[in-house]
């Protein structure tokens, strides 16, 4: 049985490891991600690609959602912003990508604050609806400033060199995704453990008693909003790479809905869940038609033509299974089998 | 000389009534004032005033000399006013720990930045507010559930909990509303224990909102009994406890057939 219970001093309170064994299993998760390209083809990579680029974006609305409790469909927008932020520093004006990519965090993360100012009194449903809206302005404000968005035609984005090394192969890219999604795991384990942390958690826990601790709560909302949509955008702009076009069309608004369903899927809050739900969903559609195929061509056919209505359609039966029978997501039951297992064959 | 909390014929008014008509009252340092009176009698909206959960309609509040309208609300735990619920308001998914580092937040200064990259201030800061509270959670002997999450705890300990992150705002003055309402004889105790020794070790000044005569008489400096929002008086436990206004103010609340006698301390909690 593990055991890295009794410490002796406070810092190692705030340690995100505490045991050998603990380090030694991060280590062989690092070098398994390492080796992923290394088993997998062009399609395998490219999925797996898609499933660290999702998962990036999916911790980015869990600081908003999971932990400070502010419900939002506008990932697309920041997403959007991102990438145009990347294409049109990187592409048309030929800036470094390093500088694209912190655009991609910061531009995003100063608009979410026009979006964040007006729905600061607005909770549930409402708040939802007008997170909404901005997607929809964001995509309109594309198509009016066609001058430096190419408008409805888009921006062809080129995969990075970054300090010289040219990010040119699908699993370079892999790497390149990985890392800064090592980096955004992180940033929020680091939030987490914080006083920024715990005080997005107090206001979705209880948002009076988080006041009379003396947390502000217009100020910390929008923090929330600017952190979340900092790391939304950046997952658009490698989103933008991934594709080699930015465009609206390539962020329909089922992003938003598949961002949400993965913090469902996973564990509103966890940050692991946020990676577990990524897998999960991005793997869905291809676990669904690899059963499809075993009924034969038409029904694969049916699916290729369908696929965008069949991914909406799954994304819904899934969020609704999971809120049904495991409310605490993939984390939820990871937890109990834990449990399970350290207290077996003990029922309690 | 000012005081350290000062009410200046304070008014809340819903739409037609008087939740609190008119009160003044005031604490220093070190003192321990009990508030009593029948329920709905306007001890919490009392509550809610000093700490910036309801704006005053009319009269003043002011913290060793400060105004409070001049000072919005989420500041006021700066000026020292910390306080604790009726009803349980922990942030429920979060552990014991969780839940008190929360009180050290405005004494924090880390930026989200810094806090993302987590190092230099960031780190010394976290660990000398979790320093703090480890000292609280000892003082208040709840230890062994330091890890559990607060939803899983039983009432009292949850009641613990709060006092502890109430504590941990580092206040000057603490308010408890029905701190030890829904406990044993021993719980109780433990907590007329912790409230002398917050006020013996810290110097801080206790307003105790109070259905437990028992308690009021044994701790309390002096006693301010409301009845519809308005004062009825104020003064010695004994003084209050006999005077005339607060009896019928009970009795008149539903305990008419508890008979007033040397035993009518218990018959007015037994009322409640
Ligand atoms: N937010 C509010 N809106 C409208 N009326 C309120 C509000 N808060 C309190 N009241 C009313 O003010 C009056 C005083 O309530 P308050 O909660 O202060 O009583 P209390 O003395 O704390 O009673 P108890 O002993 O039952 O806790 C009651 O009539 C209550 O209905
Ligand atoms: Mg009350």
């Amino acid at each position: 049985m593990r055991s890295g219970y009794f410490k002796e001093t406070v810092a190692e309170h705030i340690n995100l490891t505490d045991s050998t064994l603990q380090r030694i299993w991060i280590l062989i998760g690092l070098i398994f991600v390492v080796a992923l390209p290394f088993y997998f083809g062009l399609y395998g990579i490219s999925l797996i690609t898609l499933m660290a680029i999702s998962a990036i974006g999916a911790m980015g609305l869990n600081i908003l959602t999971g932990w400070t409790g502010q419900i939002s469909l506008g990932q697309t927008a920041f997403m959007v912003l991102g990438a145009y932020a990347y294409a049109i520093s990187v592409e048309s004006w030929g800036w470094p990508p390093i500088i694209g990519f912190a655009l991609a965090g910061i531009v995003p993360a100063f608009a979410s604050v026009l979006v964040g100012v007006p729905s600061l009194r607005l909770k549930g449903l409402y708040l939802a609806i007008t997170t909404l809206a901005s997607a929809f302005i964001v995509n309109q404000l594309v198509l009016e400033f066609d001058g430096l968005t190419n408008g409805a035609s888009g921006i062809f984005v080129n995969r990075p060199t970054i300090f010289g090394y040219a990010f040119d192969t699908d699993a370079k890219l892999f790497y390149l995704v990985a890392f800064i999604g090592l980096l955004t795991v992180l940033a929020c384990l680091n939030l987490r453990r914080s006083r920024i942390g715990r005080a997005f958690i107090a206001i979705r826990d209880n948002d009076n008693a988080a006041r009379v601790m003396g947390i502000d709560l217009r100020a910390y909302k929008l923090y929330a909003f600017m952190a979340s949509s900092f790391i939304v955008g950046i997952s658009g702009a490698l989103y933008g790479i991934f594709l080699s076009f930015v465009t609206i069309d390539g962020f329909p608004l089922l992003l938003a809905i598949e961002a949400l369903a993965i913090l469902i899927v996973g564990g509103m809050g966890s940050i692991a869940g946020a990676i577990l739900g990524a897998i999960f969903l991005v793997g869905l559609p291809e676990i669904t038609s690899a059963i499809f195929g075993m009924f034969g061509e038409t029904a694969k056919q049916f699916l290729s033509t369908g696929a965008h209505e069949i991914k909406g359609l799954l994304y819904g039966l899934v969020i609704i299974l999971f809120l049904r029978l495991q409310p605490h997501g993939l984390m939820g039951l990871w937890q109990d089998a834990k449990r399970a297992w350290t207290l077996w064959p003990l029922r309690y | 000389m000012t005081a350290l909390l000062r009410l200046k014929d304070v008014t809340r008014k819903f739409g037609g009534i008087n939740a609190v008509n008119g009160v003044s009252l005031s604490i220093e340092k070190g003192e321990i004032v009990s508030v009593i009176g029948p329920n709905g009698a306007g001890k919490t909206t009392l509550f809610n005033l000093i700490s910036g959960f309801l704006p005053v309609t009319t009269g003043s509040i002011s913290v060793e000399g400060r105004d409070l309208a001049q000072v919005p609300a989420h500041k006021y735990v700066q000026l020292g006013i910390g306080r604790t619920f009726q009803n349980l308001a922990l942030f429920k998914h979060g552990t014991v720990v969780d839940n008190i580092l929360v009180g050290r937040h405005w004494q924090m200064k880390t930026s989200v930045i810094e806090a993302a990259l987590h190092f230099g201030r960031s780190r010394r800061e976290e660990i000398a507010a979790r320093e703090r509270v480890e000292e609280i959670i000892e003082f208040l002997e709840i230890e062994h559930v330091r890890d559990k999450v607060v939803g899983t705890l039983s009432y009292g300990q949850q009641k613990r909990v709060e006092l502890g992150r109430a504590l941990a705002t580092n206040p000057k003055v603490l308010l408890l509303d029905e701190i030890v309402a829904g406990m044993n004889q021993e719980e109780t105790e433990d907590i007329a224990r912790f409230i002398l020794d917050i006020r013996e070790e810290l110097g801080v000044a206790i307003l105790l909102i109070e259905h437990d005569m028992h308690l009021v008489m044994d701790i309390s400096d002096r006693v301010h009994a409301l009845n519809f929002g308005r004062t009825i008086t104020e003064g010695q436990p004994e003084d209050v406890r006999s005077h005339p206004g607060v009896i019928e103010a009970y009795l008149g609340s539903g305990g008419a057939e508890q008979q007033a006698g040397p035993d009518h301390a218990k018959a007015t909690e037994a009322a409640l």
